[in-house]
């Protein structure tokens, strides 16, 4: 005859599937908005965003694909319009291919919002494979490793492109991460050698691993997964779908705390049970 | 023979990696030059290298279907995705949307695409907390500071947490900004090392296991 | 306002797959490995074009008709060595493709590394602690919060030192080696645990992001595909459970 804890030690997992599905879907049903902290992490990229000049060129990697959507697309869209109301020249790209049309969609339907014309103020270069040969290559000659854009015009011809020759002409640079190449690429192959300021977005399983590159301050900043991207809207004062998931992310959380302590003292009673 | 097929790609080898790694201490024209060109090559040939990469699954799933092996239907269904998005793609001239407007490309990509991979992705959440709940325990007093410290950090990065407990949210920045920091840091240099060594022996053909393919 | 035709189908079809792969869930089953086969199959249909229009159309044959770029065959030619691979007779040919970009990415990465990721870390890890004496003497700053302070720069420095010790002297410990190897250890299960406590983070985020996609589309302008579809996989899945003999789920 099996103890309490041992049964309840091998619970059918589709139980807990149940528990962390409800902890996600009623928070998003019935919100509570608790106050987002912002860290200084976070605050490091917003600062340097805003101490910017008009005109200043902006460089915005998207280096995830759909399975990192929920996390890196918010990001994404509270990066650019933060960037449009400061009135950056806009240039984005990506190194992941099936990232592209998620790049494509939310370039255009944030420069749309923010009344922003294509080629003027903003510009999207695409994909282009071989990831640090791309970085690098763009550090040597942007119109090389991008001869057009995603929509085929040259790149030479691009006005919010003018003066920009290479990696060496960016203001400023964000990668948005979910893996290699992402961040540290752009670091060990680009700001290296051709001296950009830089700041970083990435996954939650990415974050801690970047932390060493932060204190050092070759990045000045760091947007961690979807709770960096609820601070940075709530730092924009635009509240979207990353603040919206802030309580579902507070009850899950709670959730696997409580499994885990619940595990560990169903584990201890049997081991006492047990001598 | 065995010039060409051994040790003329060992060659290859050593030059081109002296070659760029002494490249970047050298700011010449000419050798930058070189640079932006290479750099050019390497990312069309990082094209090839990626169709490379998935068209192994052709032949896999035609060898399924042509001798109806368990599970060829789903190779069928692997099949027709893959030669309608191709069909899709071309006829859009490879765009997702063109002025705004989404082709039949930008279709698939939307709403096949990114749900499919998505929620591949979304499921790892169901058994990551399963996984929490059978195997997280402490068994051993290293064991018992790892749960301690996720279980402060899954507290001080939610707004539940911190609200609660004010003090959660400082405490996992601390973890995250100073211990983690210092851990993350030995590891990079670390696996830095390793990398730098990698790379001197395979410059050197000393680890030559990504010539593969094909007879002596 | 009406919903163009494209975004429900567009719609119905997004909350049919995600839920399909949900199914995986309950238990491994027909309706779950469909939608697999698909996710592959449309992902490298995906693949092959944007690869197709980039690389041969945008970075082979536009430049080389346009500006006369010919020096851009050479790539193409390493490339098609690659694919040499596929015909068994010729598959050593390929090595040279290999050879190129192996020595290449590896010529690149060793200086790149050690000037981002062993001199910069060092001289971050080493400098804070050199700068403890300033223009008005030795000044030594204790909080703890502040990650730049002295006190926190110089824990770095024994996590760092101690955690690369237990790396690489993993001989066996006695004495102070010991003492310092267990304080590498216990720094890293904190890194861990903090690693851990970010990876469920982001798990629960990316499920957040398919639960909103989902609540959006249970809307009445779209037709409610959200339920209509739950009720029909359920049954599905009933249907097939009948069919089959039960099996216990795993542990």
């Amino acid at each position: 005859m099996m103890s309490f804890s041992e049964r309840m030690l091998k619970i059918d997992r589709r139980i807990i599937f149940l528990v962390i599905g409800l902890c996600t879907l009623l928070p998003l049903l019935y919100p509570v908005g608790l106050p987002i902290k912002i860290s200084s992490e976070v605050r490091g990229v917003y600062d340097h965003i805003e101490s910017l000049p008009e005109h200043s060129v902006f460089l915005l990697s998207i280096d995830f694909d759909p399975a990192s959507k929920p996390e890196l697309y918010p990001q994404a869209i509270a990066l650019l319009r933060h960037a449009f109301k400061k009135k950056l020249r806009v240039i984005t790209m990506t190194l992941w291919v099936s990232g592209t049309g998620m790049a494509d969609q939310l370039v255009t339907q944030v420069a749309k919002e923010m009344g922003k014309e294509y080629g003027q103020d903003y510009a999207f270069l695409g994909w282009s494979p071989g990831g640090p040969a791309v970085i690098i290559n763009m550090g040597q000659d942007l119109s090389s490793a991008f001869p057009s854009d995603y929509s085929g015009r040259s790149t030479k011809d691009l006005p919010v492109l003018e003066g920009v020759r290479s990696l060496k002409d960016m203001t400023y640079m964000v990668s948005l991460g979910a893996g290699k190449p992402g961040v540290e690429e752009w670091y060990v192959f680009g700001k290296d050698k051709y001296k950009f300021e830089m700041g970083g977005g990435c996954t939650g399983v990415m974050a801690p691993g970047l932390y060493p590159l932060l204190r050092s301050g070759q990045i000045n900043g760091l947007i961690g997964g979807l709770r960096g991207a609820a601070e940075y809207e709530s730092l924009i004062g635009q509240k979207g779908k990353a603040v919206a998931g802030m309580d579902a992310q507070s009850a899950t959380h709670f959730a696997i705390i409580v499994l885990v302590i619940m595990c560990n003292a169903f584990y201890f009673s049997l081991r006492q049970q047990r001598g | 023979m065995i010039f060409l097929r051994r040790q003329l790609p060992l060659l290859i080898t050593l030059i081109t990696g002296l070659l760029f790694a002494g490249q970047y201490y050298v700011p010449h024209p000419a050798s930058e030059q070189m640079l932006t060109s290479a750099t050019k090559w390497l990312q069309i040939i990082g094209g090839f290298a990626l169709i490379l990469g998935v068209t192994s699954l052709f032949h896999q799933h035609a060898v399924k279907i042509t001798r109806q092996e368990a599970g060829w239907g789903y190779s069928l269904v692997l099949y027709a995705g893959m030669l309608g998005t191709i069909a899709a793609g071309l006829w859009a001239d490879g765009k997702e949307a063109v002025d705004g407007a989404m082709t039949a490309f930008g279709w698939v990509y939307n709403f096949m695409m990114v749900p499919l991979q998505g929620t591949m992705f979304a499921i790892l959440a169901f058994f990551i907390a399963s996984a929490a709940y059978r195997s997280f325990r402490a068994r051993s007093r290293e064991a018992a500071v790892l749960l301690v410290a996720a279980v402060i950090v899954m507290m001080g990065r939610v707004p539940l947490g911190e609200y609660l407990i004010p003090l959660s949210g400082d405490v996992s920045s601390w973890i995250l900004n100073v211990l983690n920091s210092s851990v993350r840091r030995a590891i990079l240099i670390g696996v830095s090392l390793g990398a730098i060594a990698l790379s001197f022996k395979i410059i050197f053909g000393v680890e030559r296991s990504y010539l593969g393919g094909g007879k002596e | 306002m009406t919903m163009p035709f494209e975004l429900i189908v567009g719609a119905w079809v997004a909350t049919g797959l995600t839920l399909l792969i949900f199914t995986f869930l309950y238990k491994d089953n027909p309706l779950f490995k469909l939608a697999e086969h698909l996710y592959v199959g449309v992902s490298v249909g995906y693949i092959i074009v944007k690869t197709y229009d980039t690389v041969i159309v945008h970075l082979v044959v536009k430049p080389i008709i346009d500006n006369g770029e010919v020096a851009l065959l050479v790539p193409v030619a390493i490339g098609m060595l690659m694919l040499t691979r596929y015909v068994p007779k010729a598959a050593w040919m390929s090595r040279y493709a290999f050879a190129f970009i192996v020595g290449m990415g590896a010529g690149l990465a060793i200086p790149r590394t050690i000037s981002s990721f062993i001199l910069k870390q060092i001289e971050d890890t080493v400098r804070p602690l050199l700068s403890l004496a300033g223009p008005d003497g030795v000044t030594f700053s204790m909080n703890l919060l502040n990650p730049a302070s002295n006190l926190n720069a110089l824990i770095i420095l024994f996590g760092v030192g101690s955690v690369l010790f237990y790396f690489f002297f993993s001989i066996e410990h006695s004495g102070a080696g010991k003492a310092v190897a267990r304080t590498g250890v216990i720094f890293l299960m904190i890194s861990f645990g903090a690693g851990f406590g970010y990876t469920v983070m982001a798990r629960m985020s990316l499920l957040i992001g398919r639960l909103t996609d989902l609540i959006e589309f249970s809307d009445a302008s779209y037709g409610r595909p959200t339920i209509w579809l739950s009720v029909l996989i359920i049954g599905t899945l009933i249907v097939l459970g009948r069919r089959t003999k039960p099996t216990p789920p795993e542990v």
